[in-house]
């Protein structure tokens, strides 16, 4: 989507999905990320699209990273991106996605 | 769910009675009923390993803090994880501590691991400074994950246990990482019991045959643990009966996590 706004396609939607992946407001050890908007493509794994956002917010392999959707969290990575935004996605287009890391317990 | 938990909200729970329910109680793969087995379920139950705050052990790093209180929760959560990983290994589930009876050398052995001294193999002061390297200042407080990956790196000393950690991140389990890390070719040096806490063996603790297996078998014995999250702000009700699925395993060791401010080991569970 580097050159502007994606075709849609001929049903209206667009050929890439578009989705909003925020920081739990609570969180505190996972950094925001620099941008929130993201146009994937649908056939790109759940687990790729994690990968990409590990690489971003540079986390190594031994931190937790997870991403939830409606306080659900997806633990099967195998899913297509399309898959995971035909069952979740929200009534004005978007798929919202919150990461957190785990709480710390004293 | 009714959390028959060690925490240090509930220390009276031993005395607490149980809810008189046709339901199966669960306590790490084993299932009892509260009507027929309630001494056996205050045995087993009695039989876990208890490691709380403590105060006036030696200073951690010789200088550092000489009690855990307000912080420690999650690192003695990993500690009990782990010795119930080291009891299953070296003595076996079926291993009961029994008042006034005479207990063999494996069982001091496994408390002298966790012992509040320096040199202990998973002693507070090990988890706290083995936790700088994974960013964790001593006396800041743990993540189930942070814990797990000390515990990982501390055991790798062990060598009378000689377990294969594996963590799994992610949600995801790929079990040709877990038969690479239990297959790896360095001799299972433990001596006592080599027990199988792998998927692919249904019990976790066989001091009888021993000896046998360990000259037999080139598998190491595997602590798998899974780091989750299971919702944001509370529990996604959907994980509840899985949950409940781990405590049946045979192989389980059990939960450690909890509600912010809180950290718990979860050993089974009865009920809803």
């Amino acid at each position: 989507g580097i050159r502007g706004t994606p075709p849609a396609s001929p049903s209206g939607t667009f050929s890439r999905l578009q989705v909003v992946v925020e920081r739990y407001q609570k969180e505190k050890t996972l950094p925001p990320l620099s941008r929130t908007k993201f146009l994937v493509s649908q056939d790109l794994p759940l687990s790729q699209f994690v990968v990409t956002l590990r690489t971003r917010l540079c986390l190594g392999s031994s931190q937790t990273f997870y991403l939830l959707v409606n306080n659900k969290g997806l633990p099967n990575m195998a899913v297509t991106m399309q898959e995971l935004y035909a069952d979740n996605k929200d009534e004005d287009g978007f798929l919202y996605l919150t990461y957190a890391s785990q709480e710390m317990f004293g | 769910l009714f959390p028959a938990t060690l925490t240090y909200d509930t220390l009276r729970f031993e005395y607490e009675d149980f809810p008189e329910t046709k339901e199966p109680v669960w306590i790490l793969g084993r299932k009892y009923s509260v009507f027929t087995e309630k001494e056996e379920i205050l045995l087993d139950v009695t039989s876990r390993l208890w490691f709380t705050y403590r105060k006036n052990f030696p200073a951690i790093g010789g200088t550092g803090p000489t009690s855990d209180t307000g912080w420690g929760c999650m690192l003695r959560c990993g500690q009990m994880i782990f010795a119930q990983a080291l009891v299953c290994r070296h003595l076996g589930r079926d291993w009961r501590w029994i008042k006034g009876k005479r207990q063999t050398d494996n069982y001091f052995n496994v408390l002298n691991a966790f012992i509040d001294k320096k040199d202990s193999y998973y002693s507070i002061h090990q988890i706290a400074q083995m936790g700088v390297g994974e960013g964790k200042s001593i006396g800041q407080w743990y993540g189930p994950n942070t814990v797990a990956q000390v515990l990982k790196k501390l055991a790798t000393f062990d060598t009378w246990s000689s377990l294969a950690v594996h963590i799994a991140m992610d949600n995801t389990v790929v079990m040709e990482e877990i038969r690479r890390l239990c297959q790896s070719s360095f001799p299972c040096a433990g001596a006592a019991a080599c027990s199988a806490l792998g998927s692919d063996v249904l019990y976790n603790g066989c001091p009888g045959d021993a000896g046998v297996r360990d000259r037999l078998s080139p598998w190491k014995p595997l602590v798998l643990l899974i780091p989750l999250r299971l919702g944001l702000t509370e529990i996604n009700e959907a994980y509840i009966e899985t949950l409940k699925h781990c405590f049946m395993m045979p192989q389980s060791l059990g939960v450690i996590g909890g509600k912010p401010n809180s950290a718990h080991y979860f050993i089974g569970y009865v009920g809803e």
